[in-house]
């Protein structure tokens, strides 16, 4: 018989000054592990430890040879194995993951779980290193590879007009930037420097290792003591991600690019953080506004107006923003900016249904439960809590959105403000 | 109800098909918190040309099973979505080629649900004012993918590679086809597609297969249906060679795009031979270009490949294609040289080695798939569909030699079946 799983329970310990968190569970038929760096989001460092993920994943001391190590990587059956950075408010997270099949499922193997730890220290503490310094070939050749990556963010205009309307609404905030960092970075960062930020993250930072599967947690932290050492000095902890911010005046942007369909983007400030008390009725909020199908924005800006066919708010927990996304005719903008300033004015005067009020707490309800399924989110879940400094339970969660009332969702409206509304468009029309 | 155990990967099947002929699945997934179903109807963009019950033979506009999978959320008294939201339940539907799949992932109220979704895909209602008003909304939809230039490249390689057989219009249709759409077309395609003997429901997480079975018999034996149709598809024929070799667009990208695709010569294959021949194209393309191969490893090095590119293959009854590309700066450099590796790699063979290790790989990545409702869902209604099954997979892979690989590598690379498709900004500016 497989457990159930009902709520998202690691087990942590401290390592070499790392926090590995196990949670032991027979669901899945492979094992997951998710090595977490944290770094603050900063101009400084963020296109060197972009392009340190891309390096690290290339080579490592006992796999010199990129083919060899991905030789390695399809003989442990094919394991997932990735290393790169996201963003988390104003963190940058350089996360290792990896993925290997249980091997109760493999006729005649064992001991990948081990072979799994000990490739993950392979990539987190020992680099291919020459003479001090990351070799010059993979440097140069990631170098490159990260340009293009920058550079191909135009190919998906959703995501290009979402990165446009963060970059101009946290003008002068380390949230503004491209997790992958800034071209014109590049031509300072050498095999040399990039070791020295290396060993300094290593070092500094804090490092969580999550692991899913499986597995006893005695055997796991066994394996972590022997492959994962590294020389961990005076580890700094963070300031959290300011959630607040005023807004003085409305600001809007408007870009032209060779497209067909306008995106309209509506960057607003919510003054809510993830460690905030009002934050799940902030998730109320938000799913009332434009979280589903059944929410005003896709009510009426697709259902009764007919204007586009995604019509969307979502929002960024760390930094407290919500985002308003639409892909329009240009010919609407202004009835499209119209109706989204209708529906957030009928949040603040608390006109939303009890139909409204039961079908966001269902459908988000739904969704939480629905990370109990995959490994990937249930750490997900778990690490928002270390970064916001609030650990939060999942059944707790639940049922405090279970209680939210439309008082609690008129309070959350007050605080959201339009900061910057921004419209890429074609280049036929006037400006 | 018929039960079938795959030992090895722990899974258990429960099927029946019901009086009406619809053939119902069940995947129970213990210890998951979410149930999936997916209500698929074996209709895609690629049914345009067909027979009516009454005899007569009809065309219908482009985009019309896509069109037909949107207006099925719209009721008289109700909002689908919406009833979906107060069980907490979250819905979609996709329209691909060959089928139409209505779903939704639930945590609670598992009956509702699956009631809800054969309730709402089995009464069509359709009016001139709601399809008017449609039109609006797959217009912003069709814009949008037509801003894709992933989608674009892909597209306009089937269309390259495709002279007449219909997989070669995109799924939403134009914005002039769907301007042609009427509901009395809806409810034509409707009637022909939407019977229970040519759909498949699948259920797959958190349950009792036994209660679940029981609520599917309860909620189809209280419906009347009228016998089922006899479905009569025209496909044109489709000569063997491609449409063009070559096909270049515009678009704004950071990169040029490059895809290359082999078009299958022979089709008509079912059940196991199908699946037996997917598995093992896929291992040639895995042990060709995948990232621990020499040409890879070769591409990435000197730039010309990004971490972009990719390949796979489609193989269906009625065509097959793989496709392989990505981001490149020097797409007809890429050209040349994967024809160059292709040779080279028929020449010097398949190293053992080299295939026992993508054998491997490939057997832990649908291992590690299987954790997937998700990937399940989707993926067992179109092995159905074809007549073979998904749990059959790693048997199936077990089964491939080093010589089936080999004879495959040369029968599937053939470079007059090849095209090519690239997508590049007009200007460099750009």
């Amino acid at each position: 018989m497989s457990d159930s799983v009902k709520d998202i329970s690691f087990h942590t310990s401290v390592i070499d000054g790392i926090n590995v968190h196990i949670m032991p569970t027979r669901k899945f038929k492979t094992t997951t592990i998710v090595t977490m760096i944290e770094q603050e989001l900063s101009e400084e460092n963020v296109t060197k430890t972009a392009l340190l993920a891309m390096v690290m994943k290339r080579a490592t001391a006992r796999f010199p040879d990129a083919k060899q190590l991905r030789e390695y990587l399809d003989f442990l059956y094919g394991a997932i194995f990735d290393v790169d950075v996201t963003k988390k408010g104003e963190r940058q997270i350089l996360h290792i993951y990896m993925e290997v099949p249980n091997e109760k499922y493999l006729s005649h193997e064992n001991g990948l779980l081990e072979e799994a730890i000990r490739f993950v220290g392979d990539i987190l503490c020992r680099p291919y290193v020459e003479n001090q310094a990351f070799a010059e070939k993979y440097v140069s050749q990631e170098k490159e590879t990260l340009r293009k990556r920058i550079e191909s963010l135009i190919d998906d205009k959703m995501k290009y007009a979402n990165q446009r309307v963060t970059a101009e609404m946290c003008k002068g905030e380390p949230y503004a930037l491209l997790v992958q960092g800034r071209t014109e970075d590049l031509p300072g960062i050498d095999g040399k420097s990039l070791y020295e930020h290396y060993q300094q993250i290593t070092s500094r930072s804090p490092i969580d290792i999550f692991v899913v599967g499986d597995v006893k947690e005695s055997t796991v932290e066994k394996a972590v003591e022997k492959h994962i050492r590294l020389n961990r000095q005076d580890v700094h902890a963070m300031k959290p991600t300011p959630a607040k911010k005023q807004v003085d005046e409305e600001r809007a942007v408007i870009e032209k690019l060779d497209v067909n369909q306008a995106k309209l983007n509506i960057g607003c400030r919510t003054q809510i953080g993830y460690a905030d008390e009002e934050y799940p009725a902030l998730l109320v909020y938000n799913g009332v506004l434009g979280g589903f199908p059944h929410s005003k924005l896709f009510v009426n800006v697709r259902e009764k107006a007919s204007l586009a066919y995604y019509a969307v708010s979502r929002l960024e927990s760390h930094k407290g923003i919500m985002m308003i996304m639409s892909g329009i005719d240009v010919k609407n903008y202004d009835r499209a900016v119209e109706i989204i300033k209708e529906q957030l004015a009928s949040m603040r005067q608390g006109n939303i249904s009890e139909e409204e009020l039961s079908q966001t707490k269902a459908t988000l309800s739904n969704q939480f439960r629905e990370l109990l399924d995959s490994a990937r989110m249930m750490i997900d879940f778990a690490y928002n809590g270390v970064i916001s400094g609030r650990k939060r339970r999942l059944e707790a969660l639940l049922s405090q959105i279970d209680r939210i009332k439309v008082e609690d969702l008129k309070r959350v409206a007050e605080h959201v403000v339009i900061d910057t509304i921004y419209l890429l468009r074609d280049k036929k029309g006037e400006a | 109800m018929q039960t079938t155990v795959f030992d090895q990967l722990g899974e258990t099947v429960y099927h029946e098909t019901l009086p009406n002929g619809l053939a119902v699945y069940l995947v129970p997934k213990e210890g998951f918190s979410k149930t999936y179903a997916v209500f698929t109807t074996r209709y895609g963009s690629i049914d345009s040309h067909f027979r009516l019950k009454n005899g007569e033979e009809i065309n219908v506009p482009d985009g019309i099973a896509h069109f037909l999978e949107h207006k099925m959320f719209e009721k008289k008294e109700l909002d689908v979505m919406h009833e979906f939201s107060k069980n907490g339940a979250s819905c979609n539907a996709f329209t691909s080629f060959n089928r139409t799949a209505y779903l939704f992932s639930c945590t609670d109220k598992l009956d509702r649900n699956i009631n809800l979704l054969l309730d709402y895909v089995q009464e069509p209602y359709f009016t001139e004012a709601s399809v008017e008003k449609e039109k609006g909304i797959i217009g912003q939809e069709i814009t949008m993918y037509d801003d894709n230039p992933d989608w674009k490249v892909y597209m306009n390689l089937l269309k390259a590679m495709y002279q007449k057989f219909p997989i070669n219009i995109e799924i939403a249709g134009t914005i002039e086809s769907i301007s042609h759409i009427t509901k009395d077309n809806l409810y034509q395609c409707y009637e022909t597609f939407y019977h229970p003997a040519n759909m498949v429901l699948l259920v797959v997480g958190s349950f009792q297969p036994e209660t679940v079975m029981k609520w599917v018999r309860d909620n189809q034996s209280a419906k009347d249906f009228p016998p089922a149709p006899r479905i009569e598809r025209i496909f044109p024929e489709e000569p063997a060679g491609v449409a063009k070799s070559r096909v270049e667009a515009n678009l704004t990208v950071g990169l040029p795009k490059c895809l290359i695709g082999f078009k299958e010569k022979t089709n008509g294959l079912t059940g196991k031979d199908l699946l037996k021949r997917e598995l093992t194209t896929k291992l040639v393309l895995d042990i060709a270009f995948g990232n621990s191969s020499a040409l890879y490893q070769k591409w990435y090095d000197s730039g010309l490949i990004t971490e972009s590119f990719d390949f796979d293959y489609s193989g269906e009854t009625d065509y097959g294609y793989s496709i392989i590309g990505g981001d490149t700066p020097d797409p007809d450099k890429l050209v040349t040289e994967l024809q160059a590796g292709i040779r080279g790699l028929i020449q010097s063979g398949i190293h053992q080695q080299d295939f026992e290790r993508a054998k491997r790989k490939k057997i832990g990545l649908f291992l590690r798939s299987l954790n997937s409702v998700e990937f399940i869902a989707n993926q067992f209604t179109s092995y159905k569909f074809n007549g073979s099954e998904l749990f059959s997979v790693v048997p199936t892979l077990e089964s491939i030699t080093r010589e089936d690989v080999e004879a495959r590598m040369k029968e599937h690379f053939v470079f007059e079946q090849m095209s090519v498709s690239i997508v590049r900004s007009a200007s460099p500016q750009e």
